[in-house]
């Protein structure tokens, strides 16, 4: 199946321009790992950056920086084992965790949800979400923007179905009700940029404690 | 380390594109970059590092980083295009757009490594790890100067959109409040950009 969602223009110039953080860079170079459509724009936004950087006004390196650089020509490069996945897990993502996705250790957030935090910082945080088939998540808004990139499976909510590759961008004007669709787990990656907030008073606590 | 970060060029793909027309400049850069790969020629990694060095530091300054973060940038981008000059490849991407990749995914490994802490027990490479195929988009392979003359040619209000795309850390909702304009403008203005870039290529919308 290819991939229907993506994230928009803008958000891809901003991969290619490298002005992205980490989490984003992140989600974004794992859909370009299932999307040859959107590598392709980026290959040709990175010929702008190319051209920009050569019309961009220099400034003087340090007056010894060549003959350093030179002096490190002769080091030993080491070469980390490229060891490839067994699962098919993209390789940023790999490359993130340390291991594949199967070997993900889930923490149990009730019968039928896992999660793991990658990362987090402030109000950003970066997750695994594993939802066991026909999982409802519940419906919620967004205190920040919440983006979401399907690694396995899929999951439908009022915008649409996503599936592996299909890229989510909820703002906080969005309030939707994601479930997983009912043939197999549905393994997402997900970007929030701020807490998110559940209409059910049951699962504002649950997500408080949980530190969604 | 910084290498793990580094798009892999790999094999050229099966499609070429149509025309390649090369700029002396251009292929001049593509050529020293065959000297390093061939015979590790220090010459042409000099004439590199002259012209790039000084540019890769100014693209890391304007995108936020200390003068002496940016030095720092431009260095170990240099040595990177030594190391990895076997893997350039002059029918996807022009010298300046592989050294420009070069330096993007470094910084993007630089922020991590000094901003964010490690994502759990892993060493994050946050390029995309395949080769494009055809079919959408820009060429494999744009002339450098065709593409700088259509950048000049953009309406003011859609270059300096996507200048500051590329040389400022700032998302595009700053950049929409700094100019006082809405989000939306920022976005379409980027999408005309896009689009006249592709038909000033000579290519379909």
């Amino acid at each position: 199946m290819t991939v229907q969602h993506h994230p928009d223009d803008a958000l891809l110039l901003a991969y290619a321009a490298g002005g992205l953080d980490t989490a984003m860079s992140l989600i974004l170079a794992t859909h370009l790992s299932f999307c040859a459509g959107c590598r392709q724009l980026v290959v040709g936004q990175e010929q702008i950056g190319g051209a920009l950087l050569e019309d961009i006004a220099p400034v003087a390196m340090e007056s010894d920086a060549l003959r350093r650089v030179m002096a490190r020509l002769d080091e030993p490069v080491t070469h980390e084992p490229h060891q490839p996945s067994n699962d098919n897990t993209p390789a940023p993502l790999r490359a993130a965790l340390g291991h594949d996705l199967s070997q993900v250790r889930w923490r149990k957030m009730g019968p039928n949800l896992g999660y793991v935090t990658l990362y987090r910082r402030g109000p950003l945080a970066v997750r695994l979400l594993r939802g066991a088939p026909r999982t409802d998540v519940g419906s919620h808004s967004h205190r920040g923007m919440e983006y979401t990139l399907v690694l396995r499976g899929g999951y439908t909510d009022a915008t649409g179905s996503y599936g592996p590759g299909d890229f989510q961008a909820a703002s906080a004007e969005l309030r939707h009700n994601p479930v997983a669709d009912p043939e197999e787990d549905c393994i997402n990656l997900s970007v929030t940029t701020g807490p998110l907030h559940f209409d059910n008073t049951v699962q504002k606590i649950v997500a408080r404690l949980f530190g969604f | 380390m910084a290498h793990a970060a580094l798009v892999s060029f790999r094999a050229p793909p099966r499609w070429r594109p149509k025309t390649v027309v090369l700029m002396r400049e251009a292929g001049h850069f593509d050529a020293a970059l065959r000297r390093i790969a061939e015979s590790r020629d220090r010459a042409a990694f000099q004439e590199l590092f002259e012209h790039f060095a000084p540019r890769v530091k100014a693209y890391a300054m304007k995108l936020g980083a200390s003068s002496q973060a940016a030095e720092d940038l431009a260095q170990e981008a240099m040595l990177t295009v030594w190391r990895k000059a076997g893997l350039f490849d002059p029918a996807r991407a022009a010298a300046s757009t592989w050294i420009f990749t070069i330096a993007r995914n470094l910084r993007i490994d630089l922020l991590r490594r000094e901003r964010l802490m490690r994502l759990d027990g892993g060493d994050p490479s946050l390029a995309p790890e395949s080769e494009p195929d055809a079919g959408e988009g820009f060429e494999t392979r744009q002339d450098g100067e065709a593409l700088r003359r259509a950048l000049r040619t953009l309406p003011v209000e859609q270059s300096q959109i996507v200048t500051l795309s590329f040389f400022s850390d700032k998302p595009h909702s700053q950049i929409a409040a700094e100019l006082n304009i809405p989000l939306g403008t920022v976005k379409s203005r980027l999408r005309l950009a896009m689009a006249r870039l592709r038909v000033s290529l000579g290519e379909t919308p």
